[in-house]
């Protein structure tokens, strides 16, 4: 159940090895939130950050850990039967599995473009689905759902996790319409650059953030029932304008 | 069923819900809901009932899980089951046959009608919440309290006896007959059943006014020994706090106590019609209020007049009803001003003899400066036995918090330790918040409570989102 401020008693982390998740969940934690599910393929990482999320939390607090692949068949089923096993609602719901890629590879490879677009869009659509229609029965909740900004205007330099991206936030957005009124919310959080281990490998790009950054924007969100968040504000200005430009003029600008 | 647009169907979002129970018989209704603050929103079904028969097909076929609701007053998630039925009892149009000043009405019965025809008859309910939008199944299960607790204890002391449909039976329940299923359901919440009738005792009165006295005290200090000193002159006691003042004015406050007025009390021209009963909401708040319009400014400033304009003393005024019992029902739907997030109430109580732990709580919401009016002090008498009832003898203290930012529920689970360590406990009929660690420690008599719900509703059939939240069963 959630409390009045919001806060939910049980989390499942789909992506539960993402640091952006783990922040999430941990901002959540030091709020009140006592029972965690933890979705992903890394257990060692996610023992990890059960502990993590353990010592957080301002009072008792569980966390359990399932594995979960989003490349395997029917994971979304697996997913939701854990999720009721392990939770005793299902209250507040993270999505943060993503896969970056190599663009200029992946783009000679449609088996990689076709992974990219499968963990990115098609796998987590039917989880977020699964979530979704289980919620609702159940009378409330909130799915937040962790898109980018590279999807708002896809571009040449990502184009395939782009677009995968923008299908996702399309998706995620007109669900939260379909949902209006069920008690059930949805929040799409669309972060910039992030520094986390995905994106390791990268200089930072301009307007930067930190993956703590990205869980207090989301909880301020969640909070307020938003349906989407810009991390950090600025660069929903910044992507805003850019979206607009005329192709052109788009193509040249070097990011 | 005679029920005006403000004792119709507290929680909904969905102002059409004002509706008339028998054209909506067997229409399912699926709405979104929530309790007073308007904080925890789900979807439930909603199914209403006007005959205990209707009550048991519903709770025995033990198709769906369900809760009772009543007028949907208390705070947080008390009245609702999303995913399951929140069943409404019908509000029966007919008149209260009193008999040896005892009554026995449908649990769906409001406050507001039950006044409306009792007191031009010579007669008033023996408790009174702060409001009359409430029907007697919900003062039953929460056992609530009034301004004359320190003398006449909480409303199930005042219960004879009860109907209640179980999921293993239909039982008439005196405190003699089955004292634990009494004692469980007097501040059960709703989950040992569905109260479907009740007989209570009514107070005869000379009356439809109260004769009242006023106090303006300067600081805690004053308003604590006062209202120790000579609360028990007075049937009906309470103190309005300032919560906004601060330094040595902090605790200032307005005390008003008061009783019954007898015929002699009138004037000539009220004496005329002693009993003529005028209850009237004035008007509904606004559904929209700008963020920000309840500020500290504002507060303040309204707070700094409403002490202002208290006499410094005055006694033998004489008050209505209505003004004296129930002055926040003059404005409808006044939950709404708080916006989009909505509010809570906190209130605790502290044993007597806990006067520094009240100072040190009311230093720290002062010190937090949450755009609160008014917070309400009043003295508890006795405890009884009913298992989650909320009085013990000492001091309570209430206050609306506005939903800012979550900040706040920290603090607050810093003064909910205050509170358990002092002995005291927080009220369940206006909890959203509390930790169900918290919520054990502070009810100890919970295990008794569980045994009953393990005998009347094994299959535990009747939940709500408070007993999923504070795992109560
Ligand atoms: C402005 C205001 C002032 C208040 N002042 C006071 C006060 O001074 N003292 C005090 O004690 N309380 C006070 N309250 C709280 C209020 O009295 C309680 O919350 C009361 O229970 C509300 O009654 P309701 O009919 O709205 O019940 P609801 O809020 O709809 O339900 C409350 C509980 O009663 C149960 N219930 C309802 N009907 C039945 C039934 N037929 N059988 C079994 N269970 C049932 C529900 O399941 C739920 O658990 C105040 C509330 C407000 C909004
Ligand atoms: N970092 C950024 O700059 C940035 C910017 C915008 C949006 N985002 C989005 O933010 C989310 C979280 O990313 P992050 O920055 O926190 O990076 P991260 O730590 O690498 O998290 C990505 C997560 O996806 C999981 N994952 C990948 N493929 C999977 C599969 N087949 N099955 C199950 N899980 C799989 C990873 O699990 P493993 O540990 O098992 O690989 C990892 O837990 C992603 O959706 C990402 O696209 C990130």
């Amino acid at each position: 159940m959630f409390d009045a401020f919001r806060t939910p008693d049980n989390v499942l982390v789909v992506g539960g090895s993402s640091d952006i998740g783990l922040e999430i969940a941990k901002a959540l934690a030091k709020r009140g939130s006592s029972n965690f599910l933890l979705a992903g393929r890394n257990i060692d990482q996610m023992a990890s950050c059960a502990n993590d999320i353990s010592s957080s939390s301002k009072s008792r607090c569980q966390v359990a850990v399932v594995h979960y692949d989003a490349s395997h068949e029917n994971s979304h089923g697996h997913l939701l039967a854990a999720a009721k096993d392990e939770l005793k609602t299902l209250d507040y719901a993270i999505f943060a599995v993503g896969l970056l890629g190599d663009q200029l590879n992946d783009e000679k490879d449609p088996a990689k473009t076709k992974e990219i677009l499968d963990i990115n869009f098609t796998t987590q659509a039917m989880a977020i689905l699964e979530v979704a229609n289980y919620m609702k029965e159940q009378g409330f909740g909130h799915i937040v759902v962790i898109s980018s900004v590279a999807g708002v205007r896809v571009r040449r330099s990502n184009f395939i996790y782009g677009a995968a991206k923008a299908g996702l936030d399309g998706f995620s957005m007109a669900l939260g319409d379909a949902l209006a009124g069920s008690g059930v919310g949805v929040t799409v959080v669309r972060p910039g650059f992030v520094k986390t281990k995905m994106t390791a490998h990268l200089s930072a790009a301009p307007l930067s953030t930190n993956a703590e950054a990205v869980a207090k924007a989301t909880l301020k969100a969640t909070d307020a029932e938003k349906s989407s968040v810009y991390v950090p504000f600025a660069i929903g200005i910044v992507a805003g304008i850019y979206r607009h430009l005329p192709r052109k003029i788009a193509r040249r600008v070097p990011f | 069923m005679g029920v005006g647009n403000q004792t119709s169907f507290g929680g909904t979002n969905d102002d059409t819900l004002s509706f008339n129970g028998e054209a909506q018989r067997n229409v399912m209704t699926n709405e979104l809901i929530s309790g007073w603050g308007r904080t925890q929103w789900v979807r439930s079904q909603i199914e209403r009932a006007s005959t205990s028969e209707e009550v048991r097909d519903l709770v025995q076929s033990g198709q769906k899980r369900l809760i009772p609701r009543g007028l949907g007053r208390s705070y947080g998630d008390a009245a609702q089951l999303s995913g399951g039925i929140s069943l409404l009892l019908d509000e029966p149009s007919t008149d209260p046959i009193i008999t040896d000043g005892r009554t026995t009405l449908s649990a769906g019965y409001s406050l507001d009608n039950l006044l409306r025809r009792i007191v031009p008859k010579g007669y008033f309910v023996p408790v009174t919440p702060g409001t009359r939008y409430v029907t007697l199944g919900g003062a039953l299960a929460s056992d609530i309290h009034g301004k004359n607790h320190h003398l006449e204890g909480t409303f199930s002391r005042h219960i004879e006896s009860f109907a209640i449909v179980t999921p293993t039976g239909t039982h008439l329940v005196t405190e003699n007959s089955d004292p634990d299923l009494f004692n469980a359901t007097a501040g059960g919440m709703g989950l040992t059943g569905i109260v479907t009738d009740m007989t209570m005792k009514l107070i005869p009165i000379e009356s439809a006014y109260i004769k009242m006295e006023t106090s303006r005290l300067r600081d805690l200090d004053e308003t604590l020994a006062t209202m120790a000193g000579s609360d028990h002159k007075f049937r009906y006691s309470v103190a309005w706090i300032d919560l906004m003042a601060r330094g040595s004015a902090m605790g200032r406050s307005v005390l008003t106590r008061g009783d019954h007025a007898l015929k002699a009390d009138l004037s000539p021209q009220l004496a005329q019609d002693p009993f003529k009963y005028e209850a009237k909401a004035l008007a509904d708040a606004p559904s929209f209020i700008p963020n920000g319009l309840l500020n500290n400014l504002t507060v303040r400033a309204f707070n700094e007049l409403w002490f202002r304009k208290a006499p410094s003393y005055r006694a033998d005024e004489v008050s209505t009803i209505a003004a004296f019992f129930h002055p926040l029902d003059m404005v409808g739907k006044w939950n709404r001003i708080y916006g989009k997030k909505g509010f809570l109430q906190y209130q605790f109580v502290l044993p007597d003899g806990k006067e520094e732990v009240l100072r040190e709580i009311i230093e720290r919401l002062s010190g937090l400066q949450v755009a609160s009016f008014l917070a309400v002090l009043k003295r508890f008498g006795p405890e009884n036995d009913a298992f989650l009832s909320f009085p013990k003898p000492g001091w309570t203290l209430a206050l609306d918090i506005p939903i800012t930012n979550a900040e706040i529920g920290n603090l607050l689970d810093e003064l909910d330790r205050m509170v358990l360590l002092a002995g005291g406990r927080i009220y369940l009929a206006k909890d959203s918040r509390m930790s169900k660690e918290v919520f054990e420690e502070m009810y100890p008599k919970l295990d008794r409570f569980k045994e009953v719900k393990a005998r009347v509703d094994p299959n535990n059939v009747i939940t709500s989102d408070i007993a999923t939240r504070l795992s109560i069963c």
